[in-house]
């Protein structure tokens, strides 16, 4: 809100420089964003940001008040002697039919209105505050508004139907324009004023264009009302409609500032547009009261939540200068009054908030609060977080952050989407799902960053996915880390050949960071995802439960990520690996006795399984094999088309004795015997 | 044939006695062991040959070789050191360097910030992104028909749920299930429909503090405020605290930072707790008392590491998390 300091002159001193008061206002809550000098009219404007729980600084009378409050000055308001021997207007009548929505409404019929120039005062202030002069009636009821914060309204008389305003619910489906040229159907929980035949205007929103004043106008009903904030507020909301008016209405108006404004302005009527005769005052319905009028307040309750002494005097004087009526009960015990502009403050804590800030938040002390320890485990879920960061910030990868929200760009509608939650409102059209797959968020940041020329892109993520579980009503959460590969996985050097990201590289890093957690045995099996290839997709396994998959994106969704390289990705659940997370393990004892290695190298058929032959090898070890490992595969050569060659090493050793080489060789050369059989293998490597 | 290699070998060891510098050894290497050198052409022969002469041939040029290999590494030791033609150490050339990983500034950012709060003995916890009414605004005070919840435009799911739009609704969860004392911190992922701009997003993270036990006051929350923005920013760190609304907390307070040319910025909102929201979860209002503040993560990081842009965080263009190694 703009706000005139000459304006303000009229209520309270400002004492310059004009930028120590707005730092003071800033200071005590009213935040003054900007002040502006404007040459032309001779003013200074403060830009001020009014929270929503004080609507009474949005005029300037509130604003001078809480500048008196600070500055510890005092405020002038001009007094206007409420009228006694005005004549009723003859004919006219109020009928309030709704009392909650409206419960004090006023009114005032002038006729014959001559004058029609705003003064040259009325216009620059108006223009200060940023509204443009319209006609003297029109501007009148702005200025009162700026002013005293109480919107008003008027109406041409002549264009009324009968004489009988009503203030009522809207009729089913009525019709009604505003006078910003809105055409609205009318809902029954609207408030409307209404002539004899229809609505004239949304009460506390906007006036209607039928009855709207103009320079023809001579005769006019001047409206002061209290409306309720929700009532106002909610028509407001419904039709998108805003103004001055509604703005101040939803918050709370003073419900004195009712009858105020009104004289106000019947004084800046009779001085300026000069009419034949102002009727007494048409009323219904009553001033409303604040709700909680006294607030017993004691000291001690002060001090205990602000964690400072103050002396008595501080605080009655604090609560003194705000216009609050401070009476003392006792010794440090005080009952207050609060006047009607106030309605934000009924209870002691209102009042506690209201000494801290006129005394300055920046008296208040710093203290450091000394406590007892409070049981304070780390968070195991987010510890097993911080070591999965650091496991693949470790080993290469850069995490990403990206959102929540996705489109349903690469998912399939029953695979992915079935159970996943839709947001009804979403700020991008398309960006609808809460996502129940990592997998399209981490191939946009591939995609940004593959056509931005990146090598090797290994990016992770740790966030939730999203799913309402068959018979749920509310959407679960898992914490889940997504990983993504693609490019090369080790850069050309002078020392190295540059090698390609394969399904395995992923796998084992899968595998590695498992066991960082303590996890083993893992296990894989074959897996279908709508997004990845059919031969390249696992299940991963812990104790046979599925806590995630890995696998190559297919063809279909590359094409329409726009990509040509190869991309692996996986998800793991955190919330499932948690559980098996082994935090604390016994240390094994070394080997004492010297280790064997053995290898051997078979062909078999394409279909037989590496991960089988490796189970054999173990099971025919004699509890002597301490490690199995696959150190070479090839095709091609004179390896026979359908068949590859494998090639294991198996390292022996005893926790009891130094092997003896022959009985080694003999036991290996038994365990390949067995392999070859098994699986029809032959121990041709047809290699060289 | 066998004799070849024992003739090799005999005159190997004549020229083993004459060497007398590294050049020498390296003449020797390159003239036995080099890639044309003596040995590979014995080596070339091997393939000639079939059957057990090929074997036993194969043997003797296996030991010829070990033992040139043998012989040439023992005198290298002997003319270490000293300057010659040989390979020579170039201490430019590269290491080789891995690939290095990167923590999210965003994520760099809460790590840094809870680790203060640890270190004070603050719990951190976590809780939903999806939520409900009650713990989003009612247990907050934040009345459906107020204008206070202008400032809190939210999204609603198809099952009436909403995304939380600040990380209070942590508060709520725990207060709820706990009893006081409670020194808590939340981070997470929060949702607004907001027009995405170089400063505002859709979704964005938050930090949530709270404190309450029987006696934690406002200067507690001072204290405790002005503590972590010295622990973060560094110990010259200015901040002010300015009087504020929130519907959550009273007395509320927002806090601004010096920052240089542009002046005292906002940077934190922070409170009493009200009592209203005691009494939504079931606390007495006048036996509790306590402190809460909730802080924007990415403004935080921003301001740290000067990044003009809010989007840069949710583009994650590798060019700019490779800069937060």
């Amino acid at each position: 809100m703009k706000v005139s300091t000459q304006w303000l002159k009229d209520f309270v001193k400002l004492t310059p420089p004009l930028e120590r008061i707005a730092e003071r206002l800033t200071m005590a809550g009213l935040e003054v964003k900007k002040v502006e000098k404007i040459d032309d009219l001779k003013d200074t404007i403060f830009e001020v940001e009014v929270t929503t729980n004080r609507p009474d600084w949005l005029s300037h009378i509130g604003v001078g008040r809480e500048i008196a409050a600070v500055e510890n000055l005092s405020l002038n308001i001009p007094d206007i002697q409420l009228p006694s021997n005005r004549a009723m207007p003859a004919g006219w009548k109020l009928s309030l039919k709704e009392a909650e929505g409206c419960p004090y409404y006023t009114g005032v019929y002038i006729e014959g209105i001559e004058g029609v120039q705003t003064p040259p005062f009325m216009k620059e202030r108006l223009m200060a505050c940023g509204l443009r002069s319209i006609s003297l009636l029109v501007d009148i009821t702005n200025y009162v508004l700026l002013e005293t914060g109480q919107p008003l309204h008027a109406f041409d008389a002549d264009l009324l139907k009968g004489k009988e305003i009503q203030i009522r619910r809207a009729k089913v489906e009525e019709n009604f324009t505003a006078i910003n040229g809105s055409a609205i159907i009318l809902k029954q929980q609207d408030l409307v004023i209404a002539d004899g035949e229809k609505t004239i205007a949304l009460a506390g929103v906007m006036g209607g264009l039928d009855t709207e004043v103009n320079e023809r106008t001579r005769n006019i009903i001047l409206e002061s009302a209290y409306f309720h904030p929700r009532w106002v507020r909610q028509t407001s909301l419904r039709y998108g409609l805003t103004s001055e008016s509604s703005y101040r209405f939803e918050r709370g108006v003073d419900p004195e500032g009712v009858d105020y404004g009104r004289e106000r302005a019947l004084d800046l009527i009779k001085q300026y547009a000069k009419p034949r005769f102002i009727s007494g005052v048409l009323k219904a319905g009553q001033r409303p009261t604040v709700s909680k009028s006294r607030i017993h307040l004691s000291l001690a309750q002060i001090e205990s939540c602000l964690g400072m002494t103050l002396k008595s005097h501080q605080v009655a004087s604090s609560l003194t200068r705000l216009g609050l009526d401070v009476k003392k009960d006792s010794q440090d015990k005080w009952n207050v009054k609060i006047p009607s502009f106030r309605s934000d403050l009924s209870r002691p804590i209102d009042l506690i908030e209201e000494v801290a800030r006129i005394y300055g938040y920046d008296q208040i002390p710093e203290t450091l609060p000394a406590r007892e320890a409070l049981h304070a485990s780390e968070n195991p879920r987010l510890k097993v977080q911080e070591k999965t960061r650091a496991f693949f910030t470790g080993n290469g990868f850069s995490e990403t952050v990206t959102f929540s929200l996705i489109s349903e760009q690469g998912l399939d509608a029953q695979e992915d989407l079935n159970q996943a939650v839709s947001i009804i409102n979403p700020q991008h059209q398309e960006l609808c799902w809460m996502r129940p797959v990592m997998a399209p968020s981490l191939l946009t940041v591939i995609r940004k960053n593959d056509h931005l020329g990146a090598r090797r892109i290994a990016i992770y993520e740790i966030a939730n996915l999203y799913a309402v579980p068959k018979g749920a009503n509310h959407p679960c959460e898992e914490k889940t880390l997504g990983l993504a590969v693609c490019g090369t996985w080790r850069e050309k050097s002078w020392l190295d050949a540059q090698r390609e990201i394969t399904f395995h590289d992923l796998k084992g890093m899968i595998t590695a960071y498992l066991n960082v957690l303590g996890i083993e045995p893992i296990s894989y099996v074959p897996a279908r995802k709508s997004f990845l290839k059919d031969s390249m997709a696992e299940q991963v396994l812990i104790d046979g439960g599925k806590i995630g998959f890995l696998g190559e994106i297919n063809e279909k969704i590359r094409n329409l990520w726009d990509l040509d390289r190869p991309v692996f990705v996986a998800e793991l659940s955190l919330e499932r690996i948690f559980k098996f997370v082994r935090w604390i393990r016994p240390v094994k004892e070394l080997p004492r006795y010297p280790a064997i290695e053995r290898d051997f190298s078979i062909t078999v058929r394409e279909t037989c399984k590496s991960g089988d032959i490796e189970s054999e090898i173990w099971s025919h070890g004699q509890g002597l094999i301490c490690r199995v490992e696959l150190f070479d595969l090839f095709r091609g050569g004179r390896v026979p088309k359908g068949c590859k060659n494998l090639a294991y090493r198996v390292t022996y050793q005893s926790p009891e004795r130094t092997l003896i080489s022959e009985e080694i060789q003999e036991l290996h050369m038994g365990i390949a015997e067995k392999i070859v059989n098994k699986f029809q293998a032959t121990f041709q490597d047809g290699k060289s | 044939m066998i004799s070849t290699v024992k003739e090799i070998e005999r005159e190997a060891q004549e020229k083993l006695g004459q060497i007398q510098s590294a050049e020498d050894l390296e003449g020797f290497r390159v003239l036995y062991l080099g890639r044309k050198g003596k040995l590979q052409a014995l080596m070339m022969q091997i393939k000639t040959l079939e059957g057990e002469g090929k074997k036993e041939f194969g043997r003797e040029v296996n030991q010829l070789k070990k033992f040139l290999e043998e012989s040439v590494q023992n005198l290298k030791g002997r003319f270490e050191g000293q300057s010659g033609e040989k390979e020579s150490f170039d201490e430019t050339l590269p290491g080789i360097i891995p690939s290095v990983g990167t923590l999210h500034p965003i994520n760099e950012t809460i790590l840094e910030i809870i680790k203060v709060f640890e270190k004070l003995g603050f719990e951190i916890v976590d809780g939903p992104e999806i939520e409900t009414e009650f713990h989003n605004f009612t247990a907050l005070n934040i009345p459906l028909d107020h204008p206070s919840r202008d400032s809190f435009d939210t999204f609603y799911t198809a099952g009436k749920q909403l995304l939380r739009s600040q990380t209070s609704t942590v508060q709520i969860r725990i207060m709820q299930d706990r009893k006081p004392p409670l020194r808590l911190i939340a981070p997470g992922r929060v949702y607004r429909p907001d027009t995405v701009d170089a400063s505002h997003s859709f979704m964005f993270h938050q930090i949530e503090g709270l404190m309450v036990d029987d006696k934690t006051t406002f200067s507690d929350l001072k204290g405790v405020l002005h503590l972590f923005f010295r622990e973060f920013f560094g110990k010259e760190t200015k901040i002010r605290f300015r009087p504020h609304f929130f519907p959550f907390t009273e007395p509320s307070v927002e806090v601004d930072i010096r920052w240089g040319k542009k002046g005292w910025l906002e940077i934190l909102g922070a409170g009493m707790v009200d009592p209203n929201v005691f009494d939504a979860v079931g606390y007495d209002s006048k036996k509790v008392q306590g402190f809460a503040f909730g802080l924007g993560v990415e403004r935080i990081a921003m301001l740290r590491h000067g990044i003009p842009d809010i989007r840069l965080f949710y583009e994650n263009d590798l060019r700019f998390l490779r800069q937060f190694r």
